[in-house]
C-alpha cells in the first residue's frame, strides 16, 4: 500500500514527522501524525523535593518555560495549601499573559506568516523567515518588536527572558519595583497598535485562504478550557469545562483534583505524544481540541474593551463555535491583544507594587494539581509525594497532547483535500504542514528531545510499499 | 568611542558552554561604555539592537580546534539556512536581518574560544570552566578590549 511520508514537520516547536496512506486507487486512506522525540521529565524528577519542581520543570522547553514554571508552582502551591498573597497573583497573571504574547507573536509572525504572505504554493526556498523579511519588512519588524515586548516583560519581571527563576512555591520571590512596572507601561502602546494592525491585515486576508478555512481540522468536536464565574476569559485561575461544538456545557467545574475522572490518557504505538481524551466518551469518541480556539469559543467576553470588539466580530465567522482550526490563528492575534490590555490593566492596580509576595508552608497534602491556561492549551501538572516532600510521581498533561487527536483528524482531512495520485507536491506538502502548524504544537513540551528529526511525508501504496517521499 | 555591543551566548549548564555568558561578565567592568548581552541563544529579536551599534562582537565557545586557543573570523552579512531563523539565527544571519530590516549592520567580529569540555554541570558554572576553557576567557578578556579600542583603525 502507498504511503507518503513527511518528515520532519517545518516550521513548529520540536521534531515530527507524518504519514499519508494511500489506498489502490490512489486515493488517501488515512494520515497519522507522529512525535519522534522521548520525554523522560515525568520519571528523571522521581526522588526530588517538590520544591525543585518549578525550576526544574521549566526546563523542559525553551518555548514555554514560564507556562510550566508557573502550572508547577500552582501544583506546589496545592501541596502547601496555601493560598498566594493577592499581589503575587496578579503578577504570576502578568507573566503568564506576557508568555503568551511572546508565544503567540512566534507563532504568528515567524512560523505561520510566510504561509500568509507568501502563499501555500510559493516556492519553499522563499516561503520562509527571510522571505517575509525580504518582501514585507514593516511584518517582519513588527513580529520582532511584539515578541520582543512579551519576553522583556518577562525578562523584567523574571530576570532573564528564557528559564525565569522568580515563579516559586507560595508565589514570587521579590516584589515588582515602580520603574519596572513603567517601563512595561511604555511599551503597552506600540505593541496594542502592532496587534491591531495584524488583526486588520490577517482579517482581510481570510478570503484567500477559503480552501484552508474548509479544510484544516474542520470539524465538530469539543472544547476543553478554564472557565469561571464571571464566563470571561481566563488563563490563571477557575475550573476546567468542556463544551461541545454548539457551545453546551458538556462538563462543568471540574477542579485538579478531579481532572483524571474526566481526561484520559492513551499512548500510541507510532508516537511518543500521547493523545488525550474525554473520559466518559472513551478514545474514539472523545476528541476535543484546546488552546486559543477553545478558549475563545469558551468565554462569553473578554473582558477588554479592544479584545472583546474583536471577539464579537470573531463570533460572526459561524452561528455556534468556531470549527476551523484555520482560526486558530485568528484566535491568537486577539489573545494577544487581550493579553496586551489586561497587562495594562494589571500594572495599573496600585496592588502591583505591594511587597507581601511570597506565603511561606511546609508541604499540608501529598498531592497537588496545578492548572493553567498555556498559550497553546490547557496545562496540568500534577505530582505526589512522600513523607519528606520528594516526588513520588509526576504527571504531565501538556496541550500539544489534548489536541493530538484533532491534529491526527486534521491531517488526515488536508490529505483528502489535497493529495491526489501518487506524487507529491510542495503545495500539497506545505498545506500538510500547515494544518499541523495551525495547532502550534510544541513536542518539545509534549514528549521530550533525544537527538534532532526534521519532517519526513511518506506516500505508501496499498502493499505498504514507499511510493513517494519528501525529506526536509 | 566606538557604539560597541558585545554578545556572549552559550548554556551555562553545560560546562565550557557557558564561555560567552562568562567572559560578558568580566568585560563589563573593563569597557563600561560598551552594551553587553548575555544570552543562551541568538534570536532575531537582537537585529534591532545592532542596528543602533557602529561594531558588533560575538564570544561563543567552540568545540573544533586546539583547546585554549581563540580563533577570530570577521562577518558579513549572510542569510545563510533561512529555515533557522526561527528560533535561533548565526550570528551572520543576524546581520543580515540588521541590514535588510534596519537598513544598517554594524561591523562584526565572532571570537571564538576552543574548549573541551561540554559536559552537564551543577551549582556554579564559573567553577566548572575546564582548564583550556579558562585559558582561553582569558585571552578573550585581553583580546576583546583591544578590538573595541582600536576599532575602526584595525578592521
Amino acid at each position: 500500500m502507498p504511503t507518503i511520508t513527511i518528515d520532519p514537520i517545518t516550521r513548529i516547536e520540536g521534531h515530527s514527522k507524518v504519514t499519508i496512506q494511500l489506498d489502490d486507487h490512489g486515493d488517501v486512506l488515512d494520515a497519522r501524525f507522529h512525535v519522534t522525540q522521548v520525554r523522560g521529565f515525568e520519571k528523571l524528577c522521581e526522588g526530588r523535593p517538590f520544591t525543585e519542581m518549578p525550576a526544574l520543570m521549566a526546563r523542559i522547553c525553551g518555548i514555554c518555560p514560564t507556562s510550566h514554571l508557573l502550572a508547577s508552582s500552582k501544583a506546589c502551591d496545592d501541596i502547601m495549601a496555601v493560598r498566594i498573597p493577592e499581589t503575587a497573583e496578579k503578577l504570576r497573571r502578568i507573566m503568564n499573559l506576557a508568555q503568551i504574547t511572546q508565544s503567540h507573536a512566534l507563532s504568528f509572525f515567524y512560523l505561520s506568516a510566510p504561509d500568509f504572505l507568501l502563499g501555500m504554493d510559493a516556492d519553499p526556498e522563499e516561503r520562509n523567515i527571510m522571505g517575509v523579511v525580504r518582501k514585507y519588512p514593516q511584518m517582519a519588524r513588527d513580529g520582532i518588536k511584539l515578541r520582543q515586548f512579551g519576553q522583556r516583560v518577562i525578562e523584567m519581571l523574571g530576570g532573564k527572558r528564557i528559564h525565569p527563576g522568580w515563579i516559586v512555591p507560595g508565589g514570587v520571590s521579590h516584589p515588582l519595583q515602580a520603574e519596572q512596572r513603567d517601563a512595561i507601561l511604555a511599551e503597552i502602546p506600540e505593541a496594542l497598535r502592532i496587534t491591531r494592525s495584524a488583526l486588520q491585515w490577517f482579517k482581510g486576508q481570510i478570503e484567500n485562504f477559503r480552501a484552508e478555512v474548509r479544510s484544516f481540522a474542520n470539524f465538530p468536536s469539543m472544547f476543553l478550557a478554564m472557565a469561571n464565574d464571571t464566563n470571561e476569559f481566563s488563563a490563571y485561575n477557575g475550573w476546567l469545562r468542556f463544551i461541545d461544538s454548539n457551545l453546551n456545557v458538556v462538563a462543568d467545574h471540574i477542579e485538579g483534583a478531579d481532572y483524571q475522572n474526566y481526561i484520559g490518557e492513551s499512548c500510541n504505538d507510532d508516537s511518543y505524544l500521547k493523545s488525550t481524551y474525554f473520559k466518559p466518551l472513551g478514545l474514539k469518541d472523545g476528541i476535543y481540541r484546546v488552546g486559543p480556539l477553545a478558549r475563545l469559543n469558551m468565554c462569553q467576553s473578554a473582558g477588554t474593551a479592544q479584545a472583546d470588539e474583536e471577539l464579537a466580530e470573531f463570533r460572526e465567522l459561524e452561528r455556534h463555535s468556531v470549527l476551523s482550526s484555520f482560526y486558530y490563528h485568528y484566535a491568537r492575534l486577539i489573545e494577544i491583544l487581550f493579553s496586551v490590555e489586561r497587562m495594562e490593566t494589571l500594572l495599573n492596580d496600585p496592588e502591583i507594587l505591594g511587597t507581601n509576595v511570597r506565603a511561606h508552608a511546609s508541604p499540608n497534602k501529598f498531592e497537588g494539581v496545578g492548572i493553567l491556561e498555556a498559550p497553546r492549551g490547557t496545562l496540568i501538572h500534577h505530582y505526589k509525594i512522600d513523607q519528606n516532600g520528594l516526588i513520588e510521581s509526576a504527571n504531565l498533561v501538556i496541550a500539544t497532547g489534548h489536541n493530538n487527536l484533532a491534529i491526527n483528524h486534521g491531517v488526515l482531512q488536508v490529505a483528502r483535500q489535497f493529495v491526489k495520485g501518487k506524487k507529491l507536491e510542495q503545495g500539497m506538502l506545505n498545506r500538510v504542514e500547515a494544518v499541523v502548524r495551525a495547532f502550534d504544537p510544541c513536542l518539545s513540551c509534549s514528549t521530550h528531545a533525544a537527538g534532532e528529526m526534521a519532517l519526513d511525508i511518506q506516500l505508501l501504496s496499498a502493499d505498504g510499499e514507499i511510493v513517494d517521499r519528501m525529506r526536509r | 568611542m566606538p557604539r560597541a555591543l558585545l554578545i556572549g551566548y552559550g548554556n551555562t549548564l553545560r560546562g565550557d558552554d557557558a564561555l560567552g555568558p562568562l567572559a560578558i561578565e568580566r568585560l563589563r567592568a573593563l569597557l563600561p561604555e560598551a552594551e553587553f548581552v548575555s544570552c543562551h541563544q541568538l534570536g532575531p529579536e537582537l537585529a534591532g539592537q545592532m542596528a543602533a551599534c557602529d561594531l558588533a562582537i560575538f564570544i561563543d565557545a567552540a568545540s573544533e580546534g586546539e583547546p585554549g586557543t581563540v580563533q577570530l573570523e570577521r562577518l558579513l552579512p549572510s542569510a545563510g539556512d533561512a529555515a533557522s531563523l526561527t528560533h535561533h539565527v548565526k550570528p551572520a544571519a543576524l546581520l543580515e536581518l540588521s541590514q535588510t530590516l534596519y537598513g544598517r549592520a554594524p561591523h562584526a567580529m565572532l571570537v571564538t574560544g576552543v574548549c573541551a569540555s561540554f559536559e552537564l554541570q551543577g551549582g556554579d558554572h564559573a567553577s566548572a570552566l575546564s582548564e583550556s576553557a579558562s585559558r582561553a576567557l582569558d585571552e578573550i578578556c585581553r583580546l576583546v578590549p583591544r578590538l573595541v579600542q582600536f576599532f575602526p583603525a584595525m578592521w
